[in-house]
């Protein structure tokens, strides 16, 4: 009996040995992701990992980190964890984790990536090297109910503010809330209307100096605003807690809003059902100092400088951002394509366009939020939606009141 | 019995070796790095700069803080006493022997075992909503226009509202176990000379309480300091200054916003210095003002 039990002990023992020498065999790679298990962009992810392991036999061990990863990678690349790619805002990647980022140039060069200029160049710029690959792009602008434009007989998209106005009045005549506001953008709306009269740079000195009421701009657009909501043209309960007056464009009782493209999966996932979605970019101020900008940002992928295996990394990183799977991540997380040659969903017609077109993007409220006084700032540009300001005057005056 | 002193260190050590690791040694570098310029959190102490008081100037310079600390100050006082003085009444009243009292007391914890993310999203979309939220059902039915309760005046008295919906069963466990403590033959004996409810209530139950006040406000302070998820909740997308609290401002600082990349953990390191020191002074106020050691029963 114990001769028996000894070799069953020594086969396992022997088992467990073969076992461990064949898994260190083979090659793994490690993906900090910013997504958490189920979501749909996990999903894409974890389906292309496991097509690359059967396809070249790497195995890519993928950690789910979910949205706060920022709060982890600092240390956790300081410390020199286990981290081949991970995943972030590129603006963080481009100017928080430079140093240690790998330099994906030469790779870039030899595998033909192209990706969109505007990340491309500003990752170069931010960090004197391409630094991160465009995963998941993001545009910002005016989405609409297309149904709902049709239903008030609006034909062409406004390119001024005045043809939004007209539009706006005729959504109002036809018994469409023009436009949905949520309380947690309104700052984004402001500040895009802020571009059109004075442009990044105009606002960026409004930060360092004050001045905003003798900044006809500034006035004016804060004046738009008042007049706007004075019209009657946002939705009913507007400025609303996200994300009641966003789902109304969806619901078809509101037929604009102003946000970055994930606006269209959000609402569409309320409503249980595809929105005849269009998009058109932020209205032109006659005179402004900005007329055609628009947002772009975008989730990417790096590669730590002292991983192991980075042309490994790398080969996984352009399995996902090119050709098939890229396509899936757009078509299942209803997403813009990071392969410009790819086709973005219905809903996100015009984007790829858009991103290729951009050639500096407007960032998100960049030019104001590291003012001391952002977090008031917001309240402000909040209450300005509410209706709070008599002129855009007054508002201007508040405003240098923070200084 | 002849004391080895070997032995009592050797069985002290891993307590005191994890005393000083996980909490003495974060403590202490916090302190320090608030008088430090460190961009983050991970930098080396050879990356630090020494820049004085600098980083305390700067936060209570910048007008994000100052609201943060408002908001702060309207949850410790205006949540605190209304939850205080709600749950004692709560307890009062359901340790003088009314019926059900068992379905009240776990009614009224009930919202403490229901997740703060479930609870905060069925106050934010089911009862503060502006189209379908049930206090403007309410509302409208009464024949008042709707009320935008999250909207930039109310949300922070909103959040707070909830908060307290939320605190008030387990600071009412909390007086219940102090009041059921209380010898019944001192309240036999007020009735016998006569005392009504609320004489019995002011002269025999609140001042065997006061140890146990003192404990609540304690907690309520800590809480109110450390104040975080309800204010994540009721601004999901990004921090809004109606519900910034300086838990939310020392997170945003040390590792940035939606959209903002600047980090400093040193001024960070103020923020939880400065609220530590809060805690500190509320807790050496209360001992001060309620002496409970001068009752015995």
């Amino acid at each position: 009996m114990k001769k028996l039990l000894s070799m069953i002990l020594v086969a396992a023992m022997v088992l467990a040995l073969g076992c461990t020498a064949f898994a260190d065999g083979g090659t793994e790679i490690n993906f900090w992701s910013m997504w958490n298990e189920g979501e749909p962009q996990a999903n894409v992810i974890a389906a292309a990992a496991e097509a690359y392991e059967a396809e070249t036999g790497i195995h890519v061990n993928i950690e789910w980190k979910g949205r706060d990863i920022n709060t982890l990678l600092t240390a956790s690349l300081d410390a020199g964890d286990a981290i081949d790619i991970f995943e972030d805002d590129f603006n963080r990647i481009g100017q928080v984790y430079t140093e240690w980022t790998y330099d994906l140039t030469d790779m870039a060069e030899a595998a033909g990536y192209e990706g969109y200029a505007c990340f491309n160049d500003q990752s170069i710029a931010w960090a004197g090297y391409l630094n991160s690959i465009t995963e998941q792009p993001q545009v910002g602008g005016v989405f609409y109910n297309k149904d709902a434009f049709a239903e008030a007989g609006i034909e062409a998209e406004p390119t001024t503010w005045a043809e939004f106005l007209d539009v706006c009045a005729k959504l109002k005549d036809a018994g469409i809330a023009p436009l949905a506001q949520d309380g947690a953008y309104t700052n984004f709306s402001f500040y895009y209307h802020l571009v059109r009269y004075l442009g990044e740079d105009g606002i960026a000195e409004l930060r360092d100096n004050g001045g905003w009421a003798d900044s006809e701009g500034a006035v004016q657009a804060a004046q738009d605003i008042i007049d706007l909501v004075n019209a009657g043209y946002l939705a009913e309960g507007a400025p609303d807690e996200y994300p009641s007056s966003q789902t109304k464009v969806g619901l078809g009782t509101a037929a604009m809003v102003v946000c970055a493209n994930y606006v269209t999966a959000e609402v569409n996932a309320a409503v249980g059902e595809e929105v005849n979605w269009g998009l058109f970019n932020y209205p032109s101020v006659e005179g402004g100092a900005e007329p055609t900008a628009a947002y772009a940002g975008a989730n990417s992928l790096a590669i730590a400088s002292y991983s192991e295996h980075p042309q490994e990394a790398f080969d996984f990183i352009m399995f996902l951002v090119t050709g098939e799977w890229d396509q899936k991540m757009a078509d299942e997380a209803a997403q813009i394509p990071a392969d410009p040659n790819n086709t973005a969903p219905a809903a996100l017609t015009g984007t790829i366009e858009t991103l290729k077109a951009a050639d500096k993007p407007m960032t998100w409220c960049g030019s104001l939020n590291t003012h001391p006084a952002w977090g008031d700032m917001k309240t402000m540009f909040t209450e300005l939606f509410e209706g709070k300001y008599e002129s855009g005057a007054d508002f201007c005056a508040a405003m240098d009141a923070l200084y | 019995m002849k004391k080895n002193r070997t032995l009592i260190f050797l069985f002290m050590a891993p307590t005191v070796i994890c005393l000083l690791l996980m909490y003495v040694y974060p403590v202490l570098r916090t302190v320090i790095m608030s008088v430090f310029r460190v961009e983050d959190l991970t930098s080396g102490v050879g990356e630090w700069t020494f820049n004085g008081f600098a980083n305390y100037v700067k936060i209570f310079h910048n007008a994000s803080f100052i609201t943060s600390l408002k908001n702060f100050l309207a949850i410790w006082i205006v949540g605190g006493v209304i939850t205080l003085a709600l749950s004692l009444l709560i307890a009062v009243i359901l340790t003088s022997k009314i019926r059900f009292q068992g379905f009240f007391r776990a009614a009224i914890y009930l919202p403490n075992v229901i997740s703060a993310v479930a609870l905060a999203t069925m106050w934010v979309q089911y009862i503060f909503n502006y189209d379908y939220g049930l206090l403007n059902q309410l509302v409208t039915f009464l024949g008042f226009d709707k009320v935008r309760w999250l909207g930039t005046d109310a949300k922070l008295w909103a959040m707070i509202a909830a908060f307290i919906y939320g605190s008030v069963g387990y600071y009412m466990l909390i007086y219940i176990s102090g009041i059921e403590g209380i010898p019944t033959d001192l309240y036999e004996a007020a009735t016998i000379d006569g005392a009504s409810k609320g004489r019995q209530f002011f002269s025999i139950t609140l001042p065997l309480l006061k140890g146990i006040v003192k404990t609540t406000i304690t907690f309520w302070t800590i809480n109110a300091a450390t104040f975080y998820l309800w204010s994540k909740l009721f601004s999901p997308v990004q921090t809004e200054g109606s519900t910034i609290v300086p838990v939310i401002y020392l997170y945003d600082t040390v590792f940035g916003g939606k959209g903002v990349i600047e980090r400093d953990a040193g001024a960070g390191a103020a923020v939880g210095v400065v609220l530590t020191i809060i805690i500190i002074v509320v807790y050496v106020i209360t001992e001060k003002l309620l002496k409970s050691n001068d009752l015995e029963y």
